[in-house]
């Protein structure tokens, strides 16, 4: 009785996510479902319900579209592991920086997402062109390429590995500050060298983190375009890429479903992959007292190894960590350099003179400053609704049995592994009944549903890594379920709420694939307004708006971290 | 001033129709309160048709002129799926594009008679719309490196390796096919020698995906010449880099147009006309000539004299090469996929 009682609540908790993405995604889902199999690409054609395969076919059957997919997960897969071999020395110092200087550590790690897309591949153009930072450095070592190493997997890795790397930070950052320091002290205690501490506390308590870290980035990695037809200039080939060009300029919706499709299987591969490897490294999560798998080697290599691990170990972190800070502060230099350049265009390279022009267009309220204000509220409010949801949903995850748990875990991480050029297309064909929602509610709707698998992904790391002694003793006192809840459970999640929240309203901020098809005359988000511009020439007032937004950032952190330190309660 | 014959014949189209225009109140009428919705390009075009066409419109009518900004492809996509419903009442697309949406009973074919500046487009922008702005296509090139005449020049030996080929489909990267193909002894309908003269000139330094993107190319020497609208190019140079000229190849350069297009099913056509009318204006030609170097569409303009060498007009907009834009698109896909293979590969 007790157990389906249990089952019940835990069924409930899981109901407010799925709920919302059965409403705003299960459709649109099932439109690019159904649009892969159908067989004629015409964009009039009624839509068959007997299903056909000659899309499938069709791509698996064209060498072109195998090489594509292949160097796209290649490409993801690059991109995954640089930003975790950049990411981790750099989650690892922020979450060991002394509490008061954290809101500007997360600023740097925040500023690629706070920067436009077209001002960061302007950075790594800089970086990359002929007489390019890296040609420099390469060159007397003669490894130069003298054409530059633009339009490269490497340049669009590179870009990509920029962008995605706060994912990774952050998704690290809260198992990182999460875990227990005793245990680090008491390694070190019994003589464990840094290297050894490393590879047998700090890395196996951070694994959780690591897999959110890994899923996020390889599923953004491999469904990217828009960095890919900038730096690649069209001669490194994405998936993304051709769902976007079948879609919207062969107006073949079918090609681009079924494209997206594949790209969706391989999505949910890895996370489920990335799933199994973490619980078989974790056995203490599912079961306490479990013992930790252990890597056995010869006696006289581990000595070697860790010989060598701590000589070089130490230099090896501080040169990642500085590759790391370089390559997410690059572009702010850029950034508040062009705000105050007075040149035509936003792509130009050089100072010419110093003028404010920029930043008074930016306050120009007819334009920018009503789009701002439209992102800045829809960032907001789907952020907290994204969080309300996450929430129960993580505890579902993370405590709950009930039947049905894993489809429903991953109907939930869905939105993550689809494009979001496929979820527009699927958007599009519901366009009359979307026009029927007013426009701010219509885009909270689908902003929630871009959102909230990052939400649940990050909240349920730290509901996994929630002290649950805590909670025992505090109810053992006698406080109810609703006081252990505010009391203790809420606090110890402040840290993960904060940075998944963060990461929210960034994205919802930033998000511009989908909205761009859904925006109306009265609702027009500040990234549609850019993507706009940058269609005919964008001018430096997008760097401005950077400029703010970074600034703005910061002292919001500062501020949040007066209130809500980012940091465990216990470990202050 | 209008003139008696104009005014006359006015008149009498008024009375023949004003029958019908009992039954279609909101199409033939502009009221106070009416509300349209404009897709368009973000950036100067945005601000020069605010200016002299939004402002004024609202003045006088007492009507709301919104916007969505975006990208050609955002909003023909948008218009195609709400044929005949749409949300849009007028959307500008670039030649083909336009054309096609005609086709496919998207967008509807220009009434002449009922937009007063209409009556001197020039032939060539009467075609799936009304084309605001004529913007060639042509060879654009840094004049320190070679000097260039003829589209073939491109296969000279100073610019192997330091060509950046506009990527397919696109305006410029379409103009360039078919440009190549037509040199060569082919056409729209025989493709082939334009994909195989284009092969001949690997490796590229680059696929442009855009003007910005080309125009970074050339601050940042990663290429030399590439095909790219004239006009803006011109506007790149005089402001940003003295070193790029645009050619005038012996051949022609190829026509490429901005065109208005109101949608079939708009509830505003009148406000629509008289938006396309303004559109169409003096004023607003001579600002988008003056900013951006768009050509006018409509001839018989006083362009000041240090303009007009910069723009193309009069008997030189009969010479701008034009192709055979409904098969063009029909191809779309398959040139593509070919293009995606054997040039950007």
């Amino acid at each position: 009785m007790n157990t389906l009682r249990q089952k019940l609540a835990g069924a409930a908790l899981a109901v407010p996510a799925t709920l919302w993405l059965l409403i705003a995604f299960a459709a649109p889902m099932a439109i690019v479902l159904l649009l892969a199999v159908q067989e004629s690409p015409d964009p009039f054609a009624p839509i068959s319900l007997t299903p056909s395969f000659a899309q499938f076919a069709a791509i698996l059957g064209d060498s072109y579209y195998l090489g594509t997919i292949a160097s796209t997960i290649l490409l993801g897969l690059g991109v995954t592991l640089a930003a975790a071999t950049l990411g981790y020395p750099l989650a690892l110092w922020l979450a060991r920086l002394p509490a008061q200087w954290r809101p500007y550590a997360f600023g740097i790690v925040l500023i690629p997402l706070l920067t436009n897309v077209v001002v960061r591949s302007l950075g790594i153009v800089l970086l990359l062109s002929p007489d390019g930072l890296v040609n420099g450095l390469l060159s007397p070592l003669g490894l130069g390429r003298p054409q530059g190493w633009l339009f490269t997997h490497f340049a669009v890795g590179l870009a990509l590995t920029q962008v995605f790397l706060p994912f990774m930070v952050l998704a690290l950052y809260d198992s990182l500050v999460q875990a227990d320091k005793r245990l680090d002290e008491a390694a070190a205690s019994l003589g464990a060298s840094r290297i050894r501490r490393f590879f047998a506390v700090t890395l196996p308590l951070s694994l959780p983190g690591l897999r959110a870290g890994l899923t996020i980035v390889f599923l953004l990695a491999s469904t990217a375009y828009v960095s890919a037809t900038i730096l690649g200039g069209k001669k490194v080939w994405v998936a993304g890429m051709i769902v976007w060009q079948e879609a919207l300029t062969n107006l073949n919706a079918p090609t681009a479903a079924a494209m997206a499709v594949i790209m969706l299987v391989w999505g949910i591969a890895f996370a489920v992959l990335a799933e199994r490897v973490a619980r078989a490294l974790t056995p203490w999560l599912q079961k306490a007292g479990a013992k930790p798998v252990a890597l056995e080697l010869p006696p006289e290599l581990a000595r070697k190894l860790v010989a060598l691990g701590d000589t070089a170990g130490g230099i090896v972190a501080r040169v990642l960590l500085g590759l790391a800070i370089f390559l997410l502060i690059f572009p702010l230099a850029l950034v508040v350099v062009q705000s105050f350049n007075d040149v035509p265009q936003a792509s130009v390279a050089g100072f010419r003179a110093f003028t404010f022009k920029w930043y008074a267009a930016a306050f120009d309220a007819s334009t920018y400053l009503r789009d701002t204000q439209n992102s800045l509220e829809l960032a907001a409010i789907s952020m907290l609704i994204a969080l309300s949801l996450a929430l129960p949903a993580a505890f579902a995850l993370v405590r709950a049995e009930f039947p049905g748990k894993g489809a429903v875990a991953a109907f939930w991480m869905l939105p993550l592994a689809l494009p979001h050029v496929a979820i527009a297309v699927g958007m599009l064909r519901l366009l009359q009944w979307f026009i029927a929602i007013p426009p701010f509610w219509g885009l909270v709707m689908v902003h929630v549903v871009v959102i909230l698998p990052f939400c649940i992904s990050m909240l349920r790391t730290s509901v996994l890594q929630l002290d649950r002694s805590l909670e025992e003793a505090a109810s053992s006192l006698g406080a109810t379920r609703g006081l252990v809840f505010v009391t203790t459970i809420l606090p110890n999640l402040a840290p993960g709420l904060t940075v998944a929240g963060i990461l929210a309203f960034l994205i919802s901020f930033g998000e511009v694939t989908v909205t761009s098809f859904l925006t109306t005359a009265r609702m027009q988000t500040l990234p549609v307004r850019i993507y706009a511009e940058a269609s005919f020439s964008l001018e430096p007032t997008v760097h401005a708006i950077s400029a703010l937004t970074i600034v703005g950032t910061v002292a919001l952190l500062a501020i949040v971290n007066r209130f809500v330190k980012l940091d465990r309660v216990w470990a202050r | 001033m209008i003139s008696r014959r104009r005014l006359l014949a006015a008149s009498a189209g008024a009375t023949l129709a004003s029958p019908a225009i009992f039954g279609l109140n909101a199409v033939a009428q502009i009221r106070r309160g009416d509300e349209l919705v404009v897709g368009i390009w973000g950036g100067a075009q945005e601000r020069i048709t605010r200016q002299h066409i939004v402002r004024p419109l609202e003045e006088k009518y007492g009507v709301k002129i919104n916007y969505v900004l975006g990208g050609t492809p955002e909003r023909r996509a948008r218009a195609y799926q709400e044929r005949g419903r749409p949300s849009f009442d007028l959307i500008y697309l670039n030649i083909f594009e336009s054309r096609q949406a005609v086709r496919d009973g998207v967008t509807q074919a220009p009434a002449i008679d009922r937009v007063p500046n209409a009556k001197n487009l020039y032939e060539s922008a009467k075609l799936g719309g009304y084309g605001v702005a004529f913007n060639p296509v042509t060879v654009v090139y840094d004049k320190r490196k070679g000097e260039v005449t003829s589209w073939k020049d491109l296969w000279k030996p100073e610019w192997k390796g330091r060509i950046a080929w506009p990527s397919y489909p696109g305006a410029q990267g379409t103009a360039a096919l078919l440009m190549v193909a037509k040199l060569f002894g082919g056409s729209e309908r025989a493709i082939d020698p334009g994909f195989a003269k284009i092969r001949e000139l690997k490796p590229f330094a680059a696929i442009q995906g855009s003007q910005d993107q080309l125009y970074t190319m050339f601050d940042q020497g990663v290429a030399d010449i590439s095909i790219e609208f004239g006009s803006f190019t011109r506007s790149y140079a005089e402001s940003r880099n003295p070193n790029i000229a645009v050619a005038n190849p012996v051949e022609g350069q190829v026509i490429a147009t901005n065109v208005a297009c109101p949608t079939v099913g708009t509830k505003n056509q009148a406000l629509v006309e008289a938006f396309v009318d303004l559109h169409l204006s003096e004023a607003c030609q001579m600002q988008y000539a003056r900013d951006i170097y768009y050509s006018p569409t409509v001839s018989g303009l006083n362009i000041p004299a240090d303009l007009a060498p910069k723009l193309v007009m009069g008997a030189d907009v009969n010479k701008l090469v034009d192709f055979d834009w409904d098969y063009t698109i029909s191809q779309q896909a398959a040139w593509t996929s070919r293009f995606n293979r054997e040039i950007a590969g």
